[in-house]
């Protein structure tokens, strides 16, 4: 492995506060069951408003990572983590707030309409005024047109989009992608890039993805995972793609790219 | 900046979870249906099981098992279902991700699986009671004096009660398993196996009637009571573990 | 004193093993000494059988067991108001169904520490307890059948109903589901952490269900046809020795077999964990060109076969 890339691993590694400046601060995060380590000591920081894409083969750990950071597994070992400002292990319910998460999976009530599923993750997240709230979604979305449709006949792009209407609900802070755009044809992944593209200066996005270039398009700063661990974190303009390309093909194994 | 976020309420989200399993059923009238629909067919089997017994035979003797019977098959079909709901499209991880607290989860689906079952067991229940009980020869000829129905209905309650809090707990686990419904099964049955055991007892007082069939009765009753008290308490405190992996 | 404590324990550490095969085999021959001395210097007693008697059963005073099971005394001389087998499989079966409640017991207290802890050496004691409580209420089934059998039923036909009816059988065919059920669920669920957590979950709540079927069989059933005074004090010496060596010899065996089997799946979990590394080991060899010499592996053959593919 190339070492000039490596340059910033140890850099991490320092810890640092939590503050203002960090939408994400991962120091020594670890998640093991026995002797299986699926992300083993992992540390890094991201600022707000960034945009941090995650490559690594399967079972790299990525999306274990993503669950550790959002709450839905606890982390084991000492490590800590905070989102938002929030930390993981003991303020958990004011992180869930601030965090939204568009998965491959649309995450939505398949025989309920569009307007009742977020009616229903907005009661969930209490917030005040839904209606007023999901007209501006749905409008954003552009499904204002099929908002008393059931979710099952809607194609996978527009299940897609409501899914990032219903993440965007509680007007998260910061938003996790687990490999949004599995699954969906060049038009409807057009369609989200725009969205994403629209919110993206408001917002810090944590990106999990197979596509090195799509990654990469959006990407202030990227991350490459492999066995639970990180092998490179830096931010994009001091990455060199092709090296990074050659690195990721290293650490896959196979000539992916 | 915390200011700006409203107050998180439980009963607002116990509600909204409500409302939603309410929703779902009333658009598909999947569980109702297929529970109702189940909960007749076995009643026709029944019939052709009982159609050479002949004339002699009292089948009020036996009516309180083939009643528990129906409610056990049927229900666990329910449960099932309910569950697949939470599961298919990784809802329940949505619901995770919310800021809400585990035990107001397994409280809503608890209700609303209750719900369910009680609203099948009011259109079944009533046809089994005209055709086993109040039709029966027995009863007909006025050899044997049923208790009165609020009896029947006070076991089933319990028994509900019962099936849809544990039974919420179990199928958490085995819609997550490979081939759930059996799954469901070989769980759903040792555990209930006390709780059938003091309901048909219950169900037998209330329907055969005879001397002093309120002491037993009402002593089942307590029992189901007490087993519902305590299992509720602990499938609510396991619940967190089974959502946190 | 106190130094020979310490050196007691310093000599122990790190010795189960040794020392579960030692009382595995003291076990043994505790249980051999047991079962001979029942069936050689044992005296008959009347008073352990026949409590109250189920309906089922017509006459309490004609000896229900088959002739094989009650031999008669060469002499002649003794008048047996008991069959003479449940008097000597009692010495086995009690030893045994209590072992089976108390692993049971302690796979219950695994699971609560696995819950509290998530370390999954809690998760497979606990599993390796309801593994040995199957083997033991198995035994205890199996013996209690043999028992029924002689003292209060009339036909091995009668044996299933009395299981489903009287209290201690009833609890045990329980526990037999759940730690059957028990199984079925480990094996049906996928990803090892999920599959600990359930299993504990469910080893709990079983845990808690068989006393209910317990009482609540006792409540609803007027069968009691188990004898209840069993632990009399009033047992005869001759007796009450064979007894007692025999729950040691027991308790012996069952920790041996619990220990043994603990090393056995720790063990079993290591070399996953080896192999593991081997493979991960011999994938970082294949992309680092192969320095640890493993040519088949080495970074350009990987690369190229999907280039060569691409060609064709």
């Amino acid at each position: 492995m190339s070492e000039d890339l490596h340059h910033s691993k140890d850099a991490t590694a320092e810890a640092v506060q939590p503050g203002d400046d960090w939408a994400i601060v991962a120091s020594r995060v670890s998640r093991s069951f026995g002797p299986r380590k699926a992300v083993d000591d992992v540390s890094f920081q991201l600022p707000n408003k960034a945009f941090l894409s995650i490559f690594g083969p399967n079972g790299a750990g990525k999306t274990t990572l993503l669950k550790v950071l959002s709450t839905l597994l606890p982390m084991t070992g000492k490590g800590s983590a905070s989102v938002a400002g929030f930390d993981v292990k003991t303020q958990a319910d004011e992180l869930r707030r601030r965090l939204g998460i568009i998965s491959h999976n649309p995450l939505l009530y398949r025989d309920l309409s569009a307007e009742e599923n977020l009616l229903f993750f907005a009661e969930l997240y209490c917030i005040p005024n839904p209606k007023e709230r999901i007209n501006e979604l749905l409008e954003a979305v552009e499904l204002s047109h099929r908002r008393y449709d059931v979710v099952r006949g809607f194609s996978r792009g527009m299940t897609q989009r409501l899914s990032i209407a219903r993440a965007l609900l509680p007007k998260p802070e910061v938003l996790f992608l687990d490999e949004p755009y599995s699954g969906l044809d060049p038009h409807a992944s057009d369609i989200l890039d725009s969205l994403i593209g629209s919110i993206r200066d408001n917002h810090t996005f944590v990106m999990v993805s197979h596509d090195l270039d799509k990654g990469f398009q959006l990407a202030s700063h990227a991350l490459i995972m492999s066995r639970g661990q990180i092998v490179l974190y830096d931010e994009c303009n001091n990455i060199d793609q092709g090296a990074f390309k050659s690195l990721y093909r290293e650490v896959v194994g196979l000539g992916v790219s | 900046m915390d200011n700006s976020l409203p107050k998180i309420s439980s009963w607002r989200q116990y509600k909204a979870l409500l409302r939603k399993d309410i929703a779902q059923e009333l658009r598909t009238k999947e569980m109702v249906t297929s529970m109702g629909l189940y909960g007749i067919l076995v009643l026709v089997i029944y019939y052709i099981a009982l159609s050479q017994t002949g004339t002699e035979f009292d089948v009020t003797a036996i009516a309180a098992g083939l009643l528990l019977l129906m409610i056990v098959f049927t229900s666990m079909l329910g449960l099932n279902r309910s569950l697949i709901h939470e599961h298919d499209q990784g809802q329940l991880e949505a619901l995770l991700l919310a800021p809400i607290d585990r035990p107001v989860i397994f409280l809503a689906k608890a209700t609303t699986n209750f719900l369910f079952l009680a609203i099948v067991q009011v259109v079944v229940v009533p046809l089994f009671y005209l055709i086993y009980v109040s039709g029966a020869l027995p009863v007909l000829l006025g050899d044997i004096t049923p208790g009165p129905w609020w009896m029947t209905a006070i076991v089933l309650f319990l028994g509900a009660v019962g099936i849809a809090g544990v039974g919420t707990l179990l199928a958490t686990i085995s819609v997550n398993t490979a081939g759930r419904d059996f799954i469901l099964a070989v769980l759903f049955i040792p555990v209930m196996y006390p709780l059938l055991l003091v309901l048909v007892t219950a169900l037998n007082a209330a329907i055969m009637g005879g001397p002093g069939f309120e002491a037993t009765f009402w002593q089942m009753c307590a029992a189901a009571a007490f087993y519902n008290a305590v299992l509720i308490a602990v499938a609510y405190g396991l619940y967190d573990y089974i959502l946190g992996v | 004193m106190k130094d020979l404590l310490i050196k007691a324990r310093d000599f122990l550490q790190g010795r189960e093993i040794q020392i579960a095969i030692v009382l595995a085999v003291i076990g043994g021959i505790l249980t051999t000494i047991a079962f001979v001395m029942a069936f050689t210097t044992a005296n008959m007693q009347y008073h352990t059988t026949t409590v109250n008697v189920p309906s089922f059963v017509h006459d309490t005073r004609v000896p229900l067991a088959p002739p094989e099971f009650q031999p008669q005394p060469p002499d002649g001389t003794v008048n047996y108001h008991n069959p003479w087998f449940s008097q000597k499989i009692f010495y086995f079966h009690v030893p045994i169904a209590q072992l089976s409640l108390l692993v049971f017991t302690l796979a219950a207290i695994f699971s609560v520490l696995f819950l509290r802890t998530k370390d999954p050496n809690y998760d497979l004691r606990s599993r390796v307890a309801m593994e040995t409580t199957l083997l033991f209420t198995l035994g205890t089934m199996i013996s209690g059948s043999l028992w029924t059998r002689a003292s209060w039923i009339n036909s091995w036909g009668e044996l299933f109903g009395t299981l489903l009816s009287e209290p201690r059988l009833v609890t045990y065919s329980v526990m037999l589901m759940f730690v059957v059920a028990y199984f079925v669920l480990r094996r049906s669920v996928s990803g090892e952490e999920k599959r600990a957590t359930y299993s504990a979950v469910f080893s709990i709540l079983a845990w808690i269900i068989v006393p209910f079927s317990f009482i609540f069989t006792r409540v609803t059933n007027q069968v009691q046809a188990h004898p209840t005074d069993a632990l009399n004090p009033g047992m005869d010496t001759s007796n009450l020795i064979p007894f007692i060596i025999c729950i040691f010899g027991m308790m012996m065996l069952g920790y041996a077999i619990y220990t043994l089997r603990v090393r056995e799946e720790k063990k079993r979990a290591q070399i996953e964990a080896i192999k593991e590394d081997i493979e991960d080991a011999l994938a970082d060899a294949a992309k680092a060109g192969s320095p640890t010499g493993a040519p088949n592996y080495s970074a350009a053959a990987v690369l190229g076969t999907p280039k060569s593919k691409e060609k064709k």
